[in-house]
């Protein structure tokens, strides 16, 4: 509905009769005070328009400093004209050349007014239009399944650069999460070993390094199975080379007599391929 | 078995783009697509003599199905909202722009419209109305934009072409610094031309401006 937003703001008083904000630049304040004046585009009345142009100013207070900037250089142009139009015309020639160029400014402000004119007409055709199609409705999304083939040049960079953005932004707004730093030790490795045998026969090397593979902990606990075996604490077996290694409670371990009596027996009655051996891992 | 154009119907139901009649053809395998647009045409008919709430309308180089104006009301209402968020002043004026001389720069939309339109490109290109067309080779090498066929949707038109007609070219006045540079040396070459396009754009001037009038007229 900008059609009639527009005509609010040209209101039909000849007066100062304008909110600022409802222009989005020096050439659209430009063009309302002439429409105002009911001036002629064609012959730009600088002399009258610089007045007003500046009272306009100074009502208004900016929101940042770009548009303030681009008010204040079409300010400073127009004070510039009227300079022009207000000092005596001379026959020296560098004066008579300066007047030609302000003449060539003001021609240019001109012609810069009327573009502006028909890119607002052409706006406001666009708003009727914006608001004819607002009252039909059609699908937004189908109900169809997705193409195999998304179609990608309607997409363009930018849309990919956003999503992306979005993507960072998201992340930045999660909160910070402390990390915990876990220091893998061999010896709190070699215990954890220890209380899994005390409750079962053998377990597997890959069950107490984790099925992450993470290497650090696997590094860990085959120094902590080494160290056990070295200590005779703990056996291991390795059927075959980069198989899985079985850790197995040590029948005669110093750790034996903390375990129940029968499982002891057991472990007895168990083969004892290769005792003592280290795993090639 | 359905009738063809009950096909094409539905084809048009279920799809949320515009359907061209080279993709109904293709779809309902026809000879030409003269017969698939001739079928359209004919589903058009028939939905507007049995005074139907849908309407065929053709956007954006193919068809869609939509409602009849005189329904808004009661789909407002379903919606549960007073209206949808319609574009700026300033969006509108630069997607004008765009429309009339694309592919375009920044600095050329900035140059028309006397101030700095990166948010309202950035919002135009989020909305999809527009999109990068590659970048202009002169200094800074500024990205280019052009319009998309969403642009062509939203504003309810089959091409570029059913822009109203502006005599001659929008003129892009100097950059600031060619402007100063004038200033400074007046360029002899630059009279006749300025002259020249503001006869031009004087004359047009009127069209665009009428035309607009003419719809506020009517509305």
């Amino acid at each position: 509905m900008s059609a009639p937003e527009t005509a609010q703001s040209v209101a039909p008083d000849s007066g100062l009769t304008v909110r600022i904000e409802s222009f989005t630049g020096p050439l659209d304040l430009l063009l309302h005070l002439c429409r105002t004046n009911e001036l002629d585009l064609s012959r730009l009345p600088v002399r009258a328009i610089t007045d007003q142009y500046l009272a306009h100013l100074e009502s208004v207070r900016f929101q940042d400093l770009e548009s303030a900037g681009s008010f204040m250089v079409m300010a400073a142009t127009l004070i510039y004209l009227k300079s022009k139009l207000l000092l005596p015309a001379n026959p020296d020639e560098a004066e008579e050349a300066f007047d030609e160029e302000g003449e060539l400014l003001r021609r240019e402000l001109e012609e810069r007014l009327r573009e502006y004119a028909r890119v607002k007409a052409l706006g406001a055709w666009l708003g009727e239009r914006e608001a004819e199609q607002a009252l039909i409705y059609g699908r937004t999304t189908a109900e169809l399944p997705p193409p195999e083939d998304i179609p990608l040049e309607d997409l363009s960079v930018h849309l990919l650069q956003r999503a992306l953005q979005r993507l960072i932004e998201d992340q930045k707004r999660r909160a910070p999460r402390q990390v915990e730093p876990n220091p893998l030790s061999v010896l709190e490795r070699m215990s954890e070993i220890l209380d899994l045998l005390r409750s079962t026969w053998s377990l597997l090397f890959s069950s107490v390094a984790g099925p992450e593979k993470l290497r650090a902990e696997w590094v860990v606990t085959l120094l902590a199975l080494l160290e056990l075996v070295r200590l005779g604490q703990a056996r291991a077996r390795q059927a075959e080379l980069f198989g899985e290694i079985v850790i197995e409670r040590n029948a005669v371990s110093v750790h034996a007599p903390e375990a129940a009596a029968s499982p002891d027996l057991e472990a007895s009655e168990l083969p004892d391929p290769e005792p003592g051996e280290s795993p090639h891992a | 078995m359905p009738e063809l154009i009950d096909v094409v119907e539905a084809l048009l139901f279920a799809s949320d783009t515009p359907v061209e009649a080279e993709r109904i053809r293709e779809v309902l395998d026809l000879e030409s697509a003269t017969v698939a647009r001739e079928l359209v045409l004919e589903l058009r008919e028939r939905l507007d003599a049995q005074g139907r709430a849908l309407q065929v309308v053709e956007v954006g180089g193919g068809f869609r199905l939509v409602t009849r104006p005189e329904i808004a009301p009661w789909l407002v209402k379903l919606a549960r909202s007073r209206t949808r968020s319609r574009l700026s002043r300033p969006s509108l004026e630069t997607l004008a722009i765009i429309g009339y001389r694309q592919p375009v720069s920044r600095p050329e939309v900035d140059a028309i419209r006397g101030v700095n339109s990166e948010a309202v490109l950035d919002n135009l290109l989020e909305r999809r109305l527009i999109r990068i067309a590659g970048r202009k080779e002169s200094a800074g090498r500024p990205f280019l934009y052009e319009t998309t066929r969403e642009f062509l949707v939203a504003f309810g038109m089959r091409d570029l072409g059913d822009l109203p007609k502006v005599e001659g070219e929008l003129v892009v006045p100097e950059l600031a610094e060619a402007a100063a540079a004038q200033l400074l040396e007046p360029a002899p070459e630059s009279g006749p031309e300025q002259g020249e396009s503001a006869a031009a754009a004087d004359s047009s001037e009127q069209d665009p401006g009428s035309g607009g009038d003419r719809v506020t007229a009517g509305s």
